[in-house]
C-alpha cells in the first residue's frame, strides 16, 4: 500500500517536474492577494490597531495581544484582559484571519468588522464601550484631522471598525514555500516535505485543513475519537465552544478548525493553548481527531512539512 | 365689455394649459420613476441568489461524494448569497418594499431559511468530513489488520479464516452501509463490531490497537452516515429556492402592477398632451383671430385715418382760403382805414391850405392894384397935359404921392400873399409827405430822422393855426429844455395835429372863459420823451374813458371815430403810448403821449 502511494507520489512529481510553471490542483491552495484597499484608511486601522485607547483603561491595544512580531498572537496559552485576568480563549493569530470563514474560535462573527467590535466591547477583553472610544478618538486632534480626511462622517464606530478591518486584511503572510510549491515551483519543497505533505493528506488531516486558508473554513468537534476535555481536565464554558454561540447540543465542543498557516511560530495551540508545542498539538489531533497512529516517522515528516507553511510578512519570515 | 371677457378667457386658457403642463410634469415624474430598473436589478440578484443556492448545493454533493477536499466552495457561494442579498435588501428598502406583509413574510422566510441551511450545511461539512475520512481510511485499517492476520501461523487455520472473512464482512457492511444506509445494514454492522470484538479476545494483544481503531471509525461511520445523509436531506428540503421564487413572484407582480399603474399614467399622459395640444391649437386659433380683427381694425383705422386727413386738408383748405379772403377783406379794411385816415389828415392840412387860398383871394380881391389902375386911368386922360396935370390939377398933384403909397402897399401886398402862398406850400407839401407816408404804410418800417420836438410843434400849431385864431383859442407853450431826437416826424405830427384839433373841437362849445390850450414837452426818468396836450374843454366822461381810443368810437356828429385811435395806433408803432385824463365832464382833458427818448448824439 505505502509502495503504491509513494509511486503516486513520484509520479506526481514527475509530472509537476514536467510542468513546473503550472498552479497545482490541490485540496490546499495557495494564499490570495491583498486585496486593493484606500491607503488611508490602512494607515489608520494600522494606528487604531496600536492604540491602547481602545481598551477601557488604556492598557491594551489590539497589538498587545495579536503582537505582530509574534506572527499575530500571543506566546502566552491565554492573553490577559484589561483587568489583568486571563481570558477565556487562546489568541489565534491575526494573520491570514481575514481568510477564515468566521471570527474567533467559536465562530460567532462572520466578519473583521465585526471581530473588533466583540473584543472592545467584551468585559474580559478591553472592557470598553464605544461612546467612550470614539470620544477618546475624537479629542485626538490627529486622529480627527485624519478621519475627517478619510471618511466623510469622520470619527464613528463604523469608520473605526473598518479602518481596523482594513488594516487587518493586509495582514496576510504570502511567499511561504509551500504556497511557492503550490504556485508550481516544486523543486522547492525537499522530497521529505514532499513526503510529509503526502502523509498530511493520506492520514486525513486534509479533511478539515484544507482550502485557501488551510482551515479556517468549517467547525469541528474538539475530541471525535475520545473526550479530549475530559481528559484535559477543568473544563471550562469555553470548553463549549459553539454551543454557546448556537446553543445546539449537536454544537458542543465544535471548534472553528484553525489555520494551519505559521503552525510552526504560534504555539501553544488549540482554543485553550493546551499544546505548548508543534509535536504536542500533532499528536492531540492524531489521537483525537484522526483515531489514528501514526510512525514517528510519518509524524516527523508531516512536522516538516507543517513548517513549510510558515509565510512572511513584510519580507520577514 | 368684450374686451374684459376676453381677456377673462385669455386669462382662463392660460390657467388650464398651466394646470395641464403641470400635471403632465407630475405624471411625468411619477411615471418614470426607477420602478422597472429596480425590478430588473432586484430580478437579476435574486437570479444571482439562486445560481450561487444551486452551485452551494452542487458544491455540498460534490463533497458528500468526495470528489473534492476542499471545503472554500462551500462557503463562498453563502458569502457571495449574502453579499448580494445585502444588496437586493438595500435597493428594495429604498423602494419601501418592506411595508407590504407579505413581502416581509417573503422576506423573513428567506432569511430563515437561509439561515437554517448555513446552520445545517455547517454541520453536513463538520459530519461528511468525519465520515471521508473515516470512508477513505477504512481499507487502510482493514489491511492493517489482514496484514498482522496473514503473518500469524501459531493460530487454527480455520478460525483465521474466520477472522478474517468476518472482518472482511465488516468492512464490506461499512462501506455497503455508507452507500445504501438502511437499519439493517446498520444492526450489520453492530453484529460485525461484536464478532470483531470476540476475535480480538483471540488474538494476540498486538491486535488489540489496529482493531480499537478499525472498529472505532466503524462506529463513527455507522454513527455519522445516517447523520450525514439526514443533514444533507434536510439541506435539500431547505426552500431556499423556493423563498426566492416567492420574492420572484412578488417583484413579479409589483411590477406588473407598476406596468399597469405606469400604462395608465402613459394613459393619462397621452390624454393630458392631447387636451394640452388641443388648448394650445386653440390658442393659436384666437391668437390668429385676434390677429385677423387687429388687422381688420388696423385697416378700418387706416381708412379712418386717411379720410380724416383728407377732410383736414380739406377744411385747412377752406381755413386757408377763408383766411387769404379775410385778409384781403382785411387788407381792403385796412386800405379803407389808411385811406379814412390819409383823408382825414389830409383834410386838417387842407384846412389851413384853405384858409391860406381864403386869405390869398381876399387879398387879391381887395388888392391895391386896382388903385393903380385909377391912377393911369387920371394919367390917361391927360395924355398931352401930364405934366401939368401932375403939376397943377389938384388931383394931379397928388397923384404922385399916391402912386408912392400904392408902390409900398403893393409891395406889402405881395409880401403877405407870398407868405401865405409859402405857408400853403408847406401845406401842400405836408399833404405830399402823408400820402407818402400813408403810401408807405404797409412797410410800416417807421422812418426816423432828427428832430426838434420843439419846431415840431410849432409846425403842428401852424397847421391848425387858422382854426385856433378863428376859435380864439390862447395857446401856452410849456416846453422844456429837450435836445434834438430821433423821431418819426409824420407819426408825431399825426398825434399832433389830431390832439390839438382835438382839444380845439373840445373847447369849441366853451364860452364862459377864455380858451386856453396848453402844450407841454419834458424828458421823464432821462428815458422818456413825454409831450402832453391840456385842454380844459367839455372834458370825458368816465364810461367813456375805456372807448376813447377803440377804432370807430366818437362823440362828434361829424366824426369818425378815427383820429385817437390812429395816433394810440401810432403812438404803439413808435414803441410809446398814448393816454388820456380827465377829471370828468366839463373839466378838461389831458392827453399825454410817451416815446422813448432817444437823443441823436446816442444814436449817432
Amino acid at each position: 500500500m505505502s509502495l503504491f502511494h509513494h509511486a503516486i507520489v513520484l509520479l506526481l512529481c514527475g509530472l509537476c517536474a514536467r510542468a513546473s510553471a503550472e498552479p497545482l490542483d490541490e485540496p490546499l491552495k495557495p494564499l490570495p492577494a491583498v486585496p486593493q484597499q484606500d491607503v488611508r484608511r490602512v494607515e489608520l486601522g494600522r494606528r487604531l490597531f496600536h492604540e491602547p485607547r481602545l481598551s477601557i483603561n488604556n492598557t491594551l491595544s489590539c497589538a498587545s495581544c495579536h503582537q505582530l512580531d509574534k506572527n499575530g498572537a500571543d506566546s502566552r496559552a491565554l492573553s490577559l484582559g484589561f483587568d489583568g485576568k486571563p481570558v477565556a480563549v487562546n489568541t489565534p493569530t491575526v494573520f491570514n484571519a481575514a481568510l477564515n470563514f468566521r471570527q474567533f474560535w467559536d465562530g460567532r462573527v462572520e466578519t473583521l468588522e465585526e471581530q473588533s467590535n466583540v473584543v472592545i466591547t467584551s468585559p474580559h477583553e478591553m472592557g470598553s464601550d464605544w461612546h467612550t472610544v470614539i470620544e477618546r478618538i475624537s479629542n485626538d486632534p490627529d486622529y480627527r484631522r485624519d478621519f475627517a480626511a478619510t471618511y466623510p462622517d469622520g470619527v464613528t464606530q463604523a469608520n473605526v471598525q473598518q479602518a481596523l478591518a482594513s488594516f487587518e486584511r493586509t495582514l496576510l503572510t504570502p511567499g511561504s514555500r509551500f504556497d511557492q510549491y503550490l504556485l508550481g515551483n516544486t523543486d522547492i519543497l525537499t522530497l521529505e516535505e514532499k513526503y510529509g505533505y503526502q502523509r498530511f493528506k493520506e492520514y486525513g488531516c486534509i479533511a478539515c485543513h484544507q482550502g485557501v486558508n488551510i482551515g479556517g473554513n468549517m467547525f469541528q468537534k474538539f475530541g471525535v475519537f475520545g473526550d479530549y476535555i475530559a481528559d484535559r481536565g477543568n473544563p471550562t464554558v469555553a470548553d463549549q465552544g459553539r454551543f454557546n454561540v448556537t446553543r445546539d447540543e449537536a454544537d458542543r465542543e465544535f471548534f472553528k478548525v484553525p489555520s494551519l498557516r505559521n503552525v510552526a511560530l504560534t504555539a501553544p495551540y488549540f482554543h485553550d493553548g493546551s499544546a505548548d508545542s508543534l509535536e504536542k498539538a500533532v499528536d492531540v489531533m492524531f489521537q483525537y481527531q484522526l483515531g489514528r497512529t501514526p510512525t514517528e516517522e510519518d509524524k516527523r515528516l508531516i512536522i516538516l512539512f507543517l513548517e513549510t507553511l510558515t509565510g512572511q510578512r513584510e519580507g520577514k519570515p | 365689455m368684450i374686451n374684459i371677457s376676453r381677456r377673462r378667457s385669455l386669462l382662463l386658457l392660460t390657467l388650464v394649459a398651466l394646470v395641464l403642463a403641470s400635471i403632465l410634469l407630475f405624471l411625468y415624474f411619477k411615471s418614470s420613476s426607477d420602478q422597472t430598473m429596480t425590478y430588473t436589478e432586484s430580478r437579476d440578484l435574486i437570479r444571482q441568489i439562486k445560481q450561487q443556492n444551486s452551485l452551494w448545493e452542487n458544491e455540498i454533493l460534490k463533497a458528500r461524494v468526495a470528489l473534492t477536499h476542499n471545503y472554500d466552495p462551500l462557503v463562498s457561494p453563502m458569502t457571495e448569497m449574502n453579499r448580494l442579498w445585502a444588496r437586493f435588501d438595500a435597493i428594495e428598502a429604498g423602494h419601501g418594499r418592506n411595508d407590504s406583509a407579505q413581502w416581509n413574510d417573503a422576506h423573513e422566510g428567506f432569511l430563515q431559511a437561509m439561515q437554517e441551511k448555513i446552520r445545517l450545511v455547517e454541520q453536513f461539512k463538520s459530519h461528511n468530513a468525519l465520515l471521508r475520512n473515516s470512508l477513505a481510511f477504512l481499507p487502510t485499517a482493514e489491511d492493517d489488520i489482514q496484514e498482522q492476520l496473514a503473518n500469524l501461523s501459531d493460530l487454527d487455520k480455520l478460525q483465521l479464516q474466520n477472522i478474517t472473512t468476518d472482518t472482511y464482512d465488516l468492512l464490506l457492511s461499512a462501506l455497503e452501509f455508507a452507500q445504501l444506509t438502511s437499519d439493517d445494514r446498520a444492526a450489520d454492522i453492530e453484529v460485525g463490531l461484536n464478532k470483531l470484538k470476540v476475535n480480538a479476545q483471540r488474538l494476540p494483544p498486538a491486535f488489540e490497537a489496529p482493531i480499537k481503531i478499525m472498529s472505532n471509525h466503524i462506529s463513527l461511520i455507522a454513527r455519522e452516515q445516517p447523520l450525514v445523509n439526514q443533514l444533507l436531506e434536510s439541506i435539500e428540503n431547505i426552500p431556499v429556492a423556493e423563498r426566492l421564487d416567492t420574492l420572484t413572484t412578488l417583484l413579479d407582480r409589483d411590477q406588473q402592477r407598476a406596468d399597469r399603474i405606469d400604462r395608465q399614467y402613459h394613459f393619462y399622459l397621452l390624454l393630458f398632451s392631447v387636451l394640452l395640444m388641443l388648448s394650445l391649437v386653440w390658442l393659436a386659433i384666437r391668437l390668429i383671430g385676434s390677429f385677423a380683427e387687429i388687422n381688420r381694425v388696423n385697416t378700418a383705422l387706416q381708412t379712418a385715418n386717411d379720410a380724416l386727413e383728407q377732410r383736414v386738408e380739406e377744411r385747412t383748405r377752406e381755413l386757408r382760403d377763408a383766411q387769404s379772403e379775410l385778409l384781403d377783406a382785411a387788407r381792403q379794411a385796412g386800405m379803407a382805414e389808411i385811406a379814412t385816415n390819409v383823408l382825414h389828415n389830409v383834410g386838417n392840412v387842407l384846412n389851413s391850405v384853405n384858409i391860406s387860398s381864403d386869405l390869398i383871394t381876399r387879398k387879391l380881391r381887395n388888392s391895391k392894384t386896382q388903385g393903380l389902375g385909377k391912377a393911369m386911368q387920371l394919367i390917361n386922360e391927360h395924355p398931352h397935359d401930364l405934366g401939368a396935370f401932375l403939376c397943377e390939377d389938384p388931383k394931379g398933384k397928388l397923384l404922385p404921392g399916391y402912386l408912392n403909397q400904392l408902390v409900398g402897399a403893393i409891395a406889402q401886398e405881395q409880401q403877405e400873399m407870398v407868405d401865405e402862398l409859402n405857408q400853403m406850400n408847406k401845406s401842400v407839401d405836408h399833404i405830399k409827405d402823408i400820402v407818402a407816408t400813408q403810401q408807405s404804410y404797409a412797410g410800416a418800417n417807421s422812418m426816423t430822422e432828427p428832430l426838434f420836438i420843439n419846431e415840431l410843434l410849432e409846425d403842428a400849431l401852424r397847421m391848425n393855426a387858422g382854426a385856433l385864431t378863428r376859435h380864439h383859442v390862447t395857446v401856452v407853450r410849456e416846453y422844456a429844455e429837450v435836445p434834438q431826437v430821433m423821431g418819426d416826424k409824420h407819426r408825431l405830427l399825426l398825434i399832433l395835429i389830431n390832439l390839438i384839433s382835438n382839444a380845439k373841437y373840445a373847447m369849441s362849445d366853451l364860452s364862459n372863459r377864455p380858451r386856453t390850450m396848453t402844450l407841454a414837452v419834458k424828458i421823464v426818468d432821462d428815458s422818456f420823451l413825454e409831450i402832453s396836450v391840456k385842454d380844459d374843454g367839455e372834458g370825458i366822461a368816465p364810461e367813456n374813458m375805456t372807448r376813447i381810443f377803440a377804432h370807430g368810437f366818437t362823440t362828434r356828429k361829424e366824426g369818425h371815430g378815427f383820429g385817437l385811435h390812429s395816433c394810440a395806433l401810432a403812438a404803439i408803432e413808435m414803441n410809446g403810448h398814448l393816454t388820456a385824463h380827465s377829471d370828468g365832464p366839463g373839466k378838461g382833458a389831458l392827453f399825454t403821449l410817451q416815446i422813448p427818448l432817444i437823443s441823436v448824439t446816442e444814436n449817432a
